[in-house]
């Protein structure tokens, strides 16, 4: 892979990151005084003097984002005003617990879509491709919030199966991550099936054919790779709708995770968390953006090629 | 899509052409429902105070937590009456009211934000089409109910932020197809002809190239719709959208998920017409899809 696409990416990463911090920036300065925000009602007039003297708010606008972006590269978010910690602590106890949510969505997102697109594209027309995408579409249309209720009012409510709340033991793990994981597969598997159709229908597959290679060894090593592009364009997409999914999901099962904590700060305006929670997931977001662009030179060695014929045109 | 698959959308014959593709195309027996369920729920969100049989804060403490009339509760709470004897039905009436005019509004503001974005980055190019393209990578990139969350935080609740953040909500994807569109039908010989004899740039795009994105803006529209519906009961149901006395069906769900145990109906059918919703406009979406798209006439669904 050569280091000029890599280094282009890294840029754009590095931008889409500036203009988050510069948007909370703004955010932060336009909704009124920042001491009189980030320090509750009953800070006392030493410590609002104190904040105001460290975050530079007597001097330019110019000075005062430099200061602030200076903190934020060094991981200085401020102090959450629940518990007097530094923001980022609060929220990097909460990082594990979300990503192993988030980790368990993702893999039942990829173990159901991937193959049942793949088997709807194989058997296009059949009951088998016409039940899935009913499936898709019901697992497009369904608020997630609602899916989790719904789980929760039977298996939780009437069954008595699976505890509807908190977290502990993989029973615990079981109805947010299916929550969480089914909208996303139901998204998956459609980008796979009608990318797998796309291939299916190349003339470079009937030329398999032609060359007599087996059908499982043509799905397998002609059509799957070719597939698999949009289908990890897709899936990198849908890593922000998990986080934002999680969001919900994490407050309707009660999961100690980041999205709990981003409501419950929301709703205390605890302000240096929720920029901290922001942050991070923005950090997140363009890293995985910069893994899925760099997967795909890796799939698809053609995709450098063209960028690098558009930088130069 | 590329900007040669759009070229054939923005053919200068026939300006309205494709309102009678539409027309000429019959609909399935799953879009008829899908058409009378939406033509209801408009029905149920202009028409409230005379379908609804209470008025939404009518309390009656008297006939708390009656369970629906078929579930053997009063014949006159047909859904069921919640934990102040509030009505259910006439409850989720007036939420539907609120959730279709807030989606309705925002996806107005997302379409012309959009819309008048693509068409300006398309025009100017250069500096002023990065900055604009700048802005929508920026809004791809970041979980858009996250931003929506932080912005509430640090401005507070009111109704006019509301509107206005889940109007934010999708406009880079009509910028997107708006650049696409003005990029390939500024290539072409009409809209150079016209130019030529001295029209006014804007009227060219109001009077020729705009008519003929309509179509592609209305798919956009039907793929819009759904996620504003679902960013507005998100934010509801989570507490830090409308705020009581208002309702909407995300509160209503929100609510009702407190008495899960005990009286399921006051959230459940809030969160029913919420995935009707939903589900109906994505099929009618993709429907008019296959319509109104020619790239995709003939090709393997």
């Amino acid at each position: 892979m050569n280091p000029g696409f890599i280094l282009s990416k890294l840029a754009r990463g590095s931008l889409t990151l500036l203009l988050t911090v510069s948007f909370v920036f703004i955010v932060l300065r336009a909704s009124g005084d920042p001491a009189q925000i980030m320090l509750s009602d009953e800070a006392s007039p030493a410590a609002i003097a104190t904040f105001r003297e460290r975050w530079g708010l007597d001097r330019s606008y110019l000075e005062q984002y430099l200061t602030y972006l200076t903190a934020v590269l060094q991981g200085d978010f401020g102090t959450s005003f629940r518990d007097g910690r530094p923001a980022l602590d609060v929220v990097m106890e909460r990082v594990p617990v979300t990503l192993l949510l988030g980790f368990t969505a993702l893999l039942i997102t990829l173990v159901l879509g991937i193959p049942s697109g793949i088997i709807a594209a194989l058997f296009r027309g059949s009951w088998v491709d016409r039940l899935t995408m009913s499936f898709t579409i019901l697992g497009h249309s369904i608020p997630n919030f609602f899916l989790g209720i719904i789980l929760i009012l039977v298996f939780s409510m009437t069954l008595r199966w699976l505890p509807s709340s908190g977290t502990g033991s993989f029973w615990h793990l079981l109805m947010p991550a299916l929550t969480l994981g089914t909208a996303a597969a139901a998204t998956i598997a459609r980008f796979t099936r009608s990318s797998m159709l796309d291939v299916l229908h190349q003339p470079f597959m009937r030329t398999a054919k032609a060359k007599g290679i087996a059908h499982d060894k043509r799905i397998l090593r002609h059509a799957l790779p070719n597939a698999a592009i949009p289908v990890v364009t897709v899936l990198g997409m849908r890593i922000g709708g998990l986080i934002g999914g999680a969001v919900t999901i994490e407050t309707v099962f009660a999961w100690p995770g980041l999205g709990m904590l981003l409501v419950n700060s929301v709703n205390q305006r605890d302000l240096a968390v929720v920029q901290a929670v922001v942050l991070l997931i923005a950090f997140t977001m363009v890293v995985v953006n910069l893994m899925v662009d760099l997967a795909y030179g890796w799939l698809d060695p053609r995709i450098e090629v063209h960028n690098r014929r558009v930088a130069k045109a | 899509m590329t900007s040669t698959d759009l070229s054939a959308m923005a053919l200068p014959a026939r300006r309205f052409g494709w309102l009678t593709r539409l027309w000429k195309s019959r609909p399935s027996l799953l879009i008829g429902l899908s058409l009378a369920w939406l033509a209801l729920v408009v029905a149920m969100a202009l028409f409230a105070e005379f379908l609804a049989p209470y008025g939404y804060a009518d309390q009656s403490l008297l006939k708390r937590l009656q369970p629906p009339a078929a579930l053997g509760g009063l014949p006159e709470y047909l859904l069921g009456t919640d934990n102040l004897g509030r009505d259910v039905l006439s409850r989720v009436i007036y939420a539907m009211r609120t959730s279709i005019l807030i989606a309705l509004m925002g996806t107005l503001i997302g379409a012309c934000v959009g819309t008048v974005l693509g068409i300006v980055a398309a025009h100017f190019r250069g500096w002023v089409d990065d900055f604009i393209m700048m802005l929508v990578d920026f809004q791809a990139a970041i979980p858009f109910l996250i931003v929506a969350l932080a912005v509430l935080a640090f401005f507070g609740n009111n109704f006019v932020l509301l509107v206005v953040l889940i109007g934010l909500f999708g406009w880079d994807g009509y910028a997107r197809i708006a650049r696409g569109l003005v990029l390939s039908t500024n290539g072409q010989g009409y809209a150079f002809a016209i130019r030529t004899l001295g029209v006014h740039p804007a009227k060219v795009y109001i009077r020729h190239v705009l008519p003929n994105m309509m179509g592609v803006i209305m798919v956009q529209v039907t793929l819009n719709f759904p996620e504003i519906i679902l960013l507005e009961t998100s934010l509801s149901f989570l507490g830090l959208g409308v705020q009581p006395p208002g309702t909407s069906l995300g509160l209503l769900l929100g609510e009702g998920r407190n008495y899960l145990a005990t009286a399921w109906w006051i959230g459940i059918p809030a969160g029913v017409v919420i995935f009707l919703t939903t589900l109906a406009i994505s099929l009618v979406g993709d429907w008019l899809r296959d319509r109104l798209d020619p790239n995709l006439k003939g090709k393997p669904a």
